[in-house]
């Protein structure tokens, strides 16, 4: 298989080949020096030999000269010469000290000779200057000389015995000139060698070096390539800024903003951007600082686009010398966090602040109020009614009757108040320096405007309202306080008749309870055995099959028949009985899964989803609940999964902090966790980041509109991008339609729950479709109710 | 030997370089030059029929001559050479 080559930076590569380059040239040059030394050294101790060898010829003659002149009586010392022409001879063949022969010159040491030619010579001179001094001395001691034994093989043909000595001085002469030559050429051929090796050396030291060097060059082209095509072909836009403006615009300017190179280069480039941005681009451009600039710049057909850039102060790099810009249109991303911002505080039908924002505005407030002392009230309405208008006349219907109460309220507030809806009907009103008067005041004009007919799909409808009032006198309080304050007062007019407001007091929570009589009926409920479970199937959008489902607190009363859990689960939180009732919800599911499980009916990776309440988080000990629970019925923490509120887990606070380390705590333990009403809540979508969660629960209003609607699908693809992201599951929930299945499918959503597949039905109704599995699309798309 | 053509191959077996100088003679002993260990090339030039020019210690060359009927003598005029033995006689018929 072929394998692309790896890429390898340039500093490693670059530098082996230079050091290799340096490391050749020192190589060869160390060789060649040592050889020149060598050379020399060598040619010094020849220089000596030469020398000796050929004062031998001089010695020669002036030892006949000086035989002679003794003869003839005059003064010569020539056994002084013959012994200097011995000594020198026997160190030029064997090595060792040649004498000085007149005064200005020194001993010179002599190393043996070499090589066969010239000890043969040498040789047959020392054999010649002893046959020489041995003739010189018979002629001195008148012997004959004839008699002398020759130990050079010579035949001296005269017997003349100053002849002979002639004779042998020039023979002995000879042979030194000549042994003397053959030193000399043999120095001439070494040195030739030498010139010749050096010659060599140098030549292959180059050729290394510029095969290296080619290497190099080669290397420095492909990465020069390389990083060329990294620069041009990135989605990003490179900038380079000199003293002249901009210096280099890589070609992604093209695709990114539409304009060609030559257009800004220069000035042109800040004569595009936002004048408002020109001050931080230009101190980014020429100082390098901020390190990050968000500008706006205008494309090639007119729209500002918003780019984010690096900046990177390369002015000292003398490759570059200038500052880097690393810029990207973050326009769309921008656009995208908006919308998510916005359907994270706003109520997508009306447009109004959701229940998060109207909390957040009313923690403001409250600080505020803290600091000055000042009052506020707070509102909280409810549609009487409109169930049955949602009922008779179709969703459809519900929603524009929402929008025009929605339209009338905002015509009665005071620009400076909060009105926000906090879905199904409900609707919060916020009075910032109201006391009871314009508190009740306000809660008229509501109801007054709400007086008038509302016509609707060809139907007058009259609805009517609900409204709890809450006074806060000033100084510190809980904004969760305030508004479970409003709640009761709200249930309080409920029950008083509606159409009608009620100002809440303190002790009203009591004798709310006892007025509705709800509470005594829970109680009884409970030890009656009046509340049963529902389980409403999750569905693995990829493979169809049930993965899970979902508890659903049910309540039969044989006084008001089957009660809703949004009427009687606020009154359980009020009074305390959202504990037991909690409680209650979880044994039973977790007896029920426990059954499934041992008739073998689960499949693997099934989980039953029980809903916390954020009352029962924030009360603490639901961690010791949940393990005495699983202990009771014997159950694998793994199959249980519970849904928490974003709210409740993102609160602030040690009841906060605690809740978190419990599910926590859960979590390791085994059990799931998931975020419900996902999207609608959260002020910073990176808190999730901290939490022990494994699913999120996208909202059943963007699932909704997931269909038709372009802002609920982006926001559900963003969600469900985001929970993979995170490494969660995504499920969607209020599934109603064909439509939306394939939408959510699309979108690679996980999990879903709704209509379409099943109602939530009995623990019976579950066994069925474990064993016979789940038909999408056999149940009618229908409005889920609340 | 008999007079004509002939190719001398010389080899120098001694450790000195040596050179090989062909002239006719009558028999008697070559004239010297006033150094006294050198034959006189000058005086005899008429009479030289060859010369090899010093070769080195172990050198074998080849010298060519046209040899007429007469006795020759050849020798090495290195200084010292010839006084020191280094000649012979050639006769040719």
């Amino acid at each position: 298989m072929h394998r692309a080559r790896a890429f390898r930076p340039f500093a490693a590569r670059g530098r082996h080949t230079v050091v290799g380059i340096l490391l050749t040239f020192a190589l060869f040059s160390a060789v060649s020096v040592s050889l020149s030394i060598w050379a020399t050294s060598r040619s010094r101790h020849r220089a000596s030999v030469l020398e000796v060898a050929a004062r031998q010829r001089t010695l020669a003659e002036r030892y006949v000269q000086e035989v002679l002149l003794a003869r003839a009586g005059a003064r010569a010392d020539p056994a002084r010469t013959a012994h200097l022409l011995d000594q020198s001879a026997e160190a030029l063949l064997n090595g060792g000290v040649a004498p000085a022969v007149n005064g200005d010159d020194d001993e010179t040491k002599l190393p043996a000779a070499t090589g066969p030619v010239v000890r043969a010579q040498l040789r047959q001179e020392g054999r010649l200057v002893s046959d020489l001094t041995a003739t010189g001395s018979a002629l001195l001691a008148r012997r004959p000389v004839t008699a002398v034994r020759l130990a050079a093989d010579e035949r001296l043909s005269t017997g003349d015995p100053v002849e002979r000595l002639r004779v042998l001085a020039a023979l002995t002469s000879n042979v030194s000139l000549n042994a003397a030559r053959t030193i000399g050429a043999s120095d001439d051929l070494n040195i030739g060698n030498l010139i010749v090796l050096q010659v060599v050396l140098g030549a292959a030291g180059l050729l290394t070096s510029l095969l290296l060097a080619l290497g190099l060059i080669v290397a420095t082209r492909r990465q020069t390539a390389h990083f060329r095509s990294l620069v041009t072909s990135s989605t990003d836009l490179v900038l380079v800024f000199g003293a002249g403006g901009c210096r280099y615009v890589s070609q992604s300017v093209t695709t990114m903003l539409g304009r060609e190179e030559p257009d800004l280069l220069g000035d042109g480039l800040v004569s595009h951007v936002h004048v408002d941005d020109r001050a931080s681009m230009s101190a980014a451009s020429l100082h390098g600082e901020p390190r990050e600039i968000v500008f706006r710049m205008q494309n090639g057909f007119g729209e500002w686009r918003q780019l984010e850039a690096h900046v990177t102060d390369l002015r000292a790099d003398r490759q570059i010398r200038g500052v880097v810009l690393n810029a990207r249109d973050i326009t769309e991303r921008m656009r995208l966090e908006e919308q998510l911002t916005q359907q994270a505080f706003h109520d997508s039908l009306t447009g109004l602040p959701n229940r998060a924002l109207f909390r957040d505005r009313l923690d403001q407030a409250l600080a505020r109020s803290d600091r000055s002392d000042d009052v506020l009230a707070v509102l909280l309405l409810d549609l009487d009614g409109f169930k049955q208008v949602n009922d008779s006349l179709g969703h459809d219907a519900g929603d524009q009757l929402l929008q025009e109460v929605a339209v009338r309220f905002a015509d009665v507030i005071r620009p400076s108040d909060t009105l926000a809806r906090f879905g199904g009907d409900e609707f919060a009103l916020l009075l910032e320096g109201a006391n009871e008067p314009p508190a009740v005041t306000a809660a008229e004009r509501l109801l007054d405007r709400l007086a008038e007919p509302i016509r609707i799909a060809g139907h007058e409808l009259a609805v009517g309202a609900s409204i709890g009032i809450a006074i806060h006198p000033g100084g510190p309080a809980e904004s969760e306080d305030l508004i479970r304050h409003a709640d009761l007062a709200m249930y309080a007019a409920k029950e008083a008749g509606r159409g009608r407001y009620e100002v809440f007091c303190v002790g009203m929570a009591r004798e709310l309870g006892e007025l509705l009589g709800l509470e005594q009926e829970l109680r009884l409920g409970l030890s009656r055995g009046e509340f049963s479970l529902h389980y409403q199937p999750e569905i693995a959008l990829d493979t169809s099959e049930l993965v899970g489902v979902e508890a659903l607190l049910r309540w039969q009363s044989p006084t008001r028949g089957a009660v809703p859990p949004a009427e009687f689960i606020p009154i359980a939180e009020a009074t305390g009985l959202i504990m037991p009732l909690g409680e209650f919800v979880l044994r039973e599911a977790c007896a029920q899964t426990a059954r499934w499980l041992r008739d073998g009916a689960l499949p693997d990776g099934f989980v039953t989803w029980v809903n916390i309440s954020g009352k029962q988080l924030s009360a603490g000990g639901v961690s010791t609940l949940v393990r005495r629970v699983l202990e009771a019925s014997d159950l694998s923490a793994t199959l249980l999964g519970l849904e928490v509120t974003e709210t409740a887990i993102v609160q602030e606070g040690t009841a906060g902090e605690r809740a978190r380390a419990e599910l926590q705590d859960l979590h390791e333990l085994g059990v799931k966790i998931a975020i419900d009403d996902f999207g609608t809540g959260f002020s910073s979508i990176g808190q999730l980041r901290r939490f022990p969660v494994d699913m999120i629960k996208v909202d059943r209003s963007f699932v909704h509109g997931v269909e038709h609607d372009a802002k609920d699908a982006a926001i559900t693809a963003n969600l469900v991008s985001l929970a993979h992201a995170l490494g969660l599951l995504a499920i969607a929930e209020g599934i109603e339609s064909d439509g939306q299945l394939t939408s959510l499918r699309e979108l690679g959503c996980d999990l879903a729950q709704g209509y379409l597949f099943a109602r939530p039905a009995p623990a019976g109704e579950i066994d069925r479709l474990l064993a016979s599995g789940i038909s999408t699309g056999a149940t009618s798309p229908r409005t889920e109710a609340a | 030997m008999a007079s004509g053509d002939v190719v001398l191959s010389v080899r120098n077996r001694g450790p000195d370089a040596h050179e090989l100088i062909v002239v006719r003679t009558k028999g008697a002993r070559l004239p010297l030059r006033t150094d006294g260990t050198t034959v006189s090339e000058e005086r005899l030039e008429p009479r030289v029929v060859g010369i090899l020019e010093p070769g080195k210690p172990g050198s074998v060359r080849g010298l060519q001559l046209h040899l007429a009927p007469g006795r020759y003598t050849l020798f090495c005029n290195m200084s010292g050479h010839y006084l020191g033995g280094m000649h012979t006689e050639l006769v040719v018929r």
